[in-house]
C-alpha cells in the first residue's frame, strides 16, 4: 500500500508529460493482469454470444452443415409455431406467480427471524440450506413426492381431499412447479432481506416506537422503505432467473401435461436437443433475451417510483 | 541327420522372422462407444478381446455413456470431431443419425459378407432407403411380459399368442382392484399396440397422419382402458416419473409392455414368476414391430477398413453367444438366438413360443426424420387423454399440428 502511495507521490510530482506516460505503461502493465479474464470472456461469452445470434439465422441441425435461412426462424417463431404464444404464456405466469410468492414469502420470513429474540443464526441457515442443494435433485425427491400414487397422493388420500395428481393434471402441474421453485430458491432472498434488515438503524425504529407508531407502521413506513434498495436487487434476478426456468420443469413434467408446463427454457432444450434444431432454438433463446431485458429495463424504471437511496 | 535338424532349425528360424514381418503390421487402436455402465464393461471387454484374438494389430477401447446422455452426446461428438471408430446405433434413431455412420454396403460386397445370417427385420432395422449403416448384435419384438402369480391367483387362463385386444382388456379389468392394475400404461404403448391392432400413424408417404381413424380408433381403444375402466395408472409426462415398467416390477401392474432387452433383469429383480405373450390383436392377423441396436462405423473414422475387421468379430457368432448366455442381448444372429433361450431365458415361461410367433409376424418398422419428435410429443400430451382432460381426438390433432 505505502508502496503504491509512493510511486503516485512520485509519478504526480513531476510534470504533465511524463505522467501521461507512466499512466500508459500502467495501463499496458493492467492490461497484462487482466488479460487470463479478458481471454476467458471473450472465449467463453462473447464468442458463444454472437456465434448463437449468428445461427438464429441458420437451419443448422447439430449435424451437417448450416445454411444461411434469414429470418425464416423468427417468422416462423411468431407466426407459424403452435406452441409459441401458449410458451410465452406459460413462462411469464411462471415468473409473475413465482416472483410475487417469493418475495411477500422470504420478506415474511426475514422480518420474522429478524423479530426472533434468539436461534436467528440457525434459522438463517435452515432457510438457506435449499439453496446449496442442486436443484436437480431437489426436483427429483419433489417429483417422486408428487408422481401418482405417490406420497402427495397419499396424504390427500388419506385426509378424503379429492385433491387430483397435481403433475397429470393441466392447471395444477404449473403449482408444482412453482411449490418446488420457491422451496428451492425461497431461502436465498430471505438472508438477502434479513441482512437488509438487521443493518436499518435501530434508533429509528425507537423513535418511531416512543411516537407512538404500531409494529405495522414500523415495517411499512419505515423498515421496508429502507430495504427497499435490496428488495430491488432480489426482484430483479429473482424475475430473471425465473424466466429461465428450467431444471423443474426438466425433471418434473417434460412441459407437460399437454404443454401446462412448457416454458421458454424448456423450449429451447426440446428443440435444440431433443429434436436437434440448433438454429430455431438459437433464435428463441434471442426471444428470451430480449424479454429478460425489456423486462429488466422495466424494473430500473419503475424503481424510481418505490426504491429509496439514502443519499 | 544332423544336417536335416539344421536345415529343420533353419527354415523355422526363417518362418519366425517371415513371421514377425507379418506382425510388424501398423498397430491399430480403435475406440468403440455405446450405451451401458460400469457392470457392462467386462462383458464388453471380453467382445473387445475377441477382436486383438483374431487380428493381433487391432485393438479397440469401449467407451461407455448412459442412455440418455448417449444420444445428446452422439451429435456433439460427431460435429466436433471427436466421434468413436466405431457406433452403437439403435434401429428406432437411425433416421435421425445414419448421417454419422459410414455406409457398409462397400465392405459387405468386398467381403462376401453374409447378411442373410441375421434376423431380417432388424436387418433392415439398421438400414436407411437400403442402405446398410450397422450390423445388429441384438433384436427383439415388444412383447406383453405378465404376472403369472397374478393371473394364477386371479384364476385366468395365462394369454395364448394368438390372444385379441378383447382378452386382454378382459383380463385388465379383472386383474384391477383398489390400488392394484390390470395393466400399467406407458408413452409407447401408443406406437406398437396399434400396429398390433392394424393401425398406422403414418401415410403412404412416410410422414405422420395421426389423425386418420384406424389410428385414432386404436388410440381410443388403449384410453378407454385407461380413462374408463381405469385399468391401468395415468403415466406423468415428467423424466424421473414412476414408468410403467417400475410398477410391475413392484407387483403394482400386472401387464406391461416391454421388449426382450428387459426381460430377464426384470426376472432377476422380481418376486414373482414373469410370463410373456405376444401384443393382443385385433379381429384381423397380428403384426409386431421390432427393434434392436447394433454397431456401425463412423463416416469420420481413418481405420475404416481395420474397423469393419473388427465388426465382423464384434457381430460375430461368438460375440453373439457370449452377449446370448449373459442374457444381454437376443442375437440377431439367427442361429445363436438358441443361447439366449436355451441358457439365459430357460425359466421364463413362453420366451420362445412367444419370440418366434412375434418373428413370424413382424412387419417393417417405419420411422422417419421426426421420430424422436413424435415420441416426445407423445409421451407429453397423452396424459391429457388419459386423465379424461381432452379427447383422444384432440390430443392427436394436437400432436399432429407440432409434427411436419
Amino acid at each position: 500500500m505505502t508502496l503504491i502511495q509512493d510511486t503516485a507521490v512520485a509519478t504526480s510530482a513531476p510534470a504533465a508529460r511524463p505522467r501521461r506516460r507512466s499512466g500508459r505503461r500502467e495501463g499496458r502493465t493492467a492490461f497484462f493482469f487482466l488479460l487470463p479474464s479478458l481471454l476467458g470472456v471473450l472465449l467463453f461469452l462473447v464468442l458463444p454470444i454472437i456465434a448463437s445470434l449468428a445461427l438464429s439465422f441458420t437451419n443448422w441441425k447439430l449435424l451437417g452443415k448450416p445454411a444461411f435461412v434469414g429470418f425464416q426462424n423468427y417468422i416462423r417463431l411468431f407466426t407459424a409455431d403452435p406452441q409459441f404464444w401458449t410458451v410465452l404464456r406459460n413462462t411469464l405466469f411462471f415468473t409473475v406467480e413465482y416472483l410475487v410468492l417469493n418475495i411477500i414469502i422470504s420478506v415474511g420470513l426475514a422480518t420474522w427471524i429478524a423479530s426472533l429474540k434468539r436461534g436467528q443464526r440457525w434459522f438463517r441457515v435452515v432457510f438457506f440450506l435449499p439453496t446449496f442443494t442442486p436443484g436437480i435433485a431437489v426436483a427429483i425427491v419433489w417429483m417422486l413426492i408428487f408422481a401418482p400414487g405417490g406420497f402427495f397422493d397419499f396424504i390427500m388420500k388419506s385426509l378424503s381431499l379429492g385433491v387430483p395428481n397435481l403433475l397429470t393434471d393441466q392447471t395444477l402441474a404449473m403449482q408444482a412447479v412453482i411449490i418446488v421453485s420457491l422451496w428451492a430458491n425461497v431461502g436465498y432472498n430471505t438472508v438477502l432481506f434479513n441482512a437488509a434488515l438487521d443493518m436499518v438503524p435501530p434508533s429509528y425504529l425507537e423513535a418511531a416506537k416512543i411516537d407512538g407508531a404500531s409494529a405495522w407502521d414500523r415495517f411499512w413506513k419505515i423498515r421496508l422503505p429502507l430495504i427497499s434498495p435490496t428488495l430491488f436487487f432480489g426482484t430483479v434476478m429473482t424475475a430473471i432467473t425465473s424466466l429461465q426456468v428450467f431444471d423443474q420443469i426438466y425433471v418434473m413434467t417434460r412441459g407437460g401435461p399437454g404443454n401446462a408446463t412448457a416454458t421458454l427454457g424448456y423450449a429451447i432444450y426440446q428443440r435444440g436437443f431433443q429434436n436437434f434444431q440448433m438454429g430455431y432454438a438459437s433464435s428463441i433463446a434471442w426471444v428470451m433475451f430480449a424479454l429478460i431485458m425489456a423486462l429488466t429495463a422495466l424494473q430500473f424504471w419503475l424503481q424510481r417510483k418505490w426504491v429509496h437511496y439514502d443519499n | 541327420m544332423k544336417f536335416t535338424h539344421q536345415l529343420a532349425a533353419l527354415a523355422l528360424a526363417g518362418t519366425a522372422i517371415l513371421s514377425t514381418a507379418s506382425f510388424a503390421q501398423e498397430q491399430v487402436n480403435l475406440t468403440w462407444q455405446m450405451w451401458g455402465d460400469e457392470k457392462d464393461t467386462p462383458l464388453f471387454q471380453s467382445l473387445a478381446d475377441l477382436v486383438t484374438a483374431e487380428y493381433p494389430n487391432i485393438k479397440v477401447t469401449p467407451q461407455f455413456s448412459g442412455w440418455t446422455d448417449y444420444w445428446t452426446r452422439l451429435p456433439v461428438l460427431a460435429s466436433s470431431g471427436q466421434i468413436a471408430d466405431l457406433v452403437a446405433m439403435q434401429s428406432m434413431r437411425m433416421p435421425s443419425f445414419y448421417g454419422v455412420l459410414e455406409p457398409l454396403d462397400p465392405f459387405i460386397a468386398a467381403d462376401n459378407f453374409d447378411k442373410s445370417a441375421f434376423e431380417s427385420s432388424i436387418i433392415s432395422g439398421l438400414s436407411q432407403d437400403g442402405v446398410q449403416y450397422a450390423l445388429p448384435y441384438d433384436v427383439g419384438p415388444w412383447l406383453m411380459f405378465y404376472n403369472r402369480d397374478k393371473f394364477a391367483e386371479a384364476g385366468i387362463a395365462e394369454p395364448k399368442p394368438d390372444w385379441t385386444f378383447d382378452d386382454f382388456k378382459a383380463a385388465a379389468e379383472k386383474l384391477t382392484s383398489g390400488d392394484n392394475y390390470g395393466y400399467a400404461v406407458q408413452a409407447f404403448d401408443f406406437v406398437a399396440q396399434p400396429i398390433a391392432l392394424g393401425a398406422e400413424y403414418f401415410n403412404d408417404g412416410n410422414q405422420f397422419d395421426l389423425t386418420n381413424p384406424g389410428y385414432a380408433a386404436a388410440v381410443g381403444k388403449l384410453v378407454d382402458l385407461v380413462a374408463v375402466a381405469k385399468a391401468s395408472p395415468v403415466f406423468a409426462s415428467g423424466a424421473g416419473a414412476q414408468t410403467g415398467s417400475g410398477r410391475f416390477a413392484a407387483g403394482n401392474a400386472a401387464m406391461v409392455i416391454d421388449g426382450p432387452w428387459s426381460l430377464l433383469t426384470t426376472q432377476a429383480s422380481v418376486g414373482f414368476k414373469v410370463g410373456v405373450a405376444p401384443l393382443p390383436r385385433d379381429e384381423g392377423p397380428s403384426r409386431y414391430i421390432t427393434a434392436g441396436s447394433g454397431w456401425g462405423i463412423s463416416a469420420a473414422s481413418q481405420h475404416k477398413d481395420e474397423a469393419f475387421k473388427a465388426l465382423k468379430v464384434l457381430t460375430g457368432p461368438k460375440a453373439a453367444e457370449i452377449l446370448a448366455s449373459a442374457g444381454r442381448a437376443l442375437p440377431g444372429r439367427l442361429a445363436e438366438q438358441k443361447f439366449w433361450y436355451d441358457v439365459a431365458a430357460k425359466d421364463i415361461a413362453g420366451a420362445r413360443e412367444t419370440l418366434q410367433y412375434s418373428f413370424d409376424h413382424s412387419t417393417p418398422f417405419r420411422l422417419n426424420e421426426s421420430w424422436n419428435e413424435f415420441e416426445n410429443l407423445l409421451t407429453q400430451y397423452l396424459p391429457l387423454a388419459l386423465n379424461g382432460d381432452n379427447t383422444t381426438d384432440a390430443v392427436l390433432a394436437d400432436i399432429q399440428s407440432q409434427l411436419p
